[in-house]
């Protein structure tokens, strides 16, 4: 642990440590060598969280959020105020790995349903270090809109 | 300690018989961490809780902190999957150490000196739109000048951002190629699919534990050079989760 804090130190590799429960399950979940004789246990639905999270990509959801984020840059240029303060924290945030606003989305669903599916006494988990910028104007991910996925580009 | 022989057993992952357990300081099926040893193999074996089933995110930080911590200590590990709950410590000698015997080998010599690592790469946000729009004009005039909430502007809205997501798809390829050339020097390589549009690269490596300072040193100036456009995050080292049981 002390080597990855110097690592950090460093300077721009992000090395999370400990890294955030998001990270673990995207690191681990479904590998290793399976056991055929075992009995699978229960997810509480860790799996479909992650499948969920890959379905947002091509989603209207994810376009509304670029849009979102584009039309932002645009005011930023123009020295709009409250918005240039968000790009510049986005900007700071770069080198600590913070995520950068509302596009992590998907996700920041998987950690958030994660810790709230593990509500006992033994929540001392990581604090999800990489997303830490709940304060900004962070969109909550919309559960339906992810789960829906209207395909716009479909037929055209 | 007294192991019953009825207790179900949690199978962390297998390593050859005679590994010292490390300590580890994690919850859930971690209890009662030992080894279940039959001839040169040996199960990572814990105690599921009694009182729950298993499944809770607690479980899954507990399955990677075991077997990270036999990593850390120098081990060969072949991690199973997470999930792997058996009736008892015979059922783990014969299901697995026995009947699975020669693959478990064959897989602990393929790991051999390695650890994973898991490096992500994606856009920095700001950096690859003002790109994207620098490069597209017909996607800059689409940009919103008010908010409202007509369906025009939703519509205008969504072929907006679809058209910044495909954009910056484009853009992946290449630069997914540059890191990977630049990291170099792994003994394999397996790239995931991107799950996010700003995704540049998530890949698991599989590196020599002799190569690991390198190969970090490596990562640490590709981070440097393509700052700000690109953020590299590294997690690992880790056990061989993406480079055992594939066919």
């Amino acid at each position: 642990m002390t080597s990855a804090i110097q690592q950090r130190r460093g300077g721009y590799l992000d090395r999370p440590s400990p890294s955030s429960l998001a990270d673990v399950v995207e690191v681990i979940l479904d590998k290793g060598l399976v056991i055929d004789a075992y009995v699978r246990v229960s997810l509480v639905g860790i799996e479909l969280l992650t499948i969920d999270a890959r379905i947002v990509i091509a989603s209207v959801d994810t376009y509304l959020r670029f849009a979102e984020a584009t039309n932002r840059l645009d005011l930023y240029e123009h020295g709009g105020k409250d918005l240039g303060d968000l790009a510049q924290s986005v900007t700071k945030g770069g080198a600590e790995g913070k995520v950068g606003g509302a596009i992590d989305a998907g996700k920041q669903k998987v950690g958030e349903l994660l810790h709230g599916s593990d509500d006992d006494e033994e929540d001392d988990s990581p604090p999800s270090s990489r997303a830490s910028g709940d304060g900004q104007r962070r969109s909550r991910p919309r559960k339906a809109a992810a789960r829906r996925r209207p395909q716009p580009d479909e037929g055209e | 300690m007294t192991t019953s022989v009825v207790a179900p057993c949690y199978v962390f992952g297998v390593v050859r018989a005679g590994t010292p357990v490390p300590a580890v300081d994690a919850a859930g099926p971690a209890a009662g961490l030992r080894l279940v040893e039959a001839g040169d193999l040996a199960a990572i074996v814990g105690s599921p809780p009694g009182d729950r089933p298993l499944g809770r995110a607690v479980d899954l930080v507990a399955h990677d902190q075991v077997l990270g911590a036999f990593v850390a200590a120098g081990t060969t590990v072949v991690p199973l999957q997470f999930g792997a709950l058996l009736a008892d410590e015979s059922a783990v000698v014969e299901d697995i150490l026995t009947v699975r015997g020669d693959e478990l080998r064959a897989e602990l010599e393929k790991v051999g000196d390695c650890v994973q690592y898991t490096v992500k790469v994606r856009y920095e946000q700001d950096e690859v739109l003002r790109e994207v729009l620098a490069a597209h004009p017909e996607i800059a005039r689409l940009r919103r000048r008010s908010d409202s909430d007509s369906a025009e502007s939703f519509d205008r809205s969504v072929r907006l951002g679809e058209l910044v997501v495909r954009a910056i798809e484009e853009l992946r390829p290449a630069d997914a190629g540059t890191v990977l050339d630049e990291i170099g020097g792994v003994a394999d390589v397996h790239v995931h699919d991107a799950s996010a549009p700003e995704d540049v690269l998530n890949a698991a490596l599989l590196v020599e534990r002799g190569q690991a300072d390198a190969f970090e040193r490596r990562l640490e100036n590709a981070a440097q050079a393509h700052h700000p456009r690109l953020r590299i995050s590294l997690f690992g080292p880790s056990p061989a989760y993406d480079f055992v049981g594939r066919t």
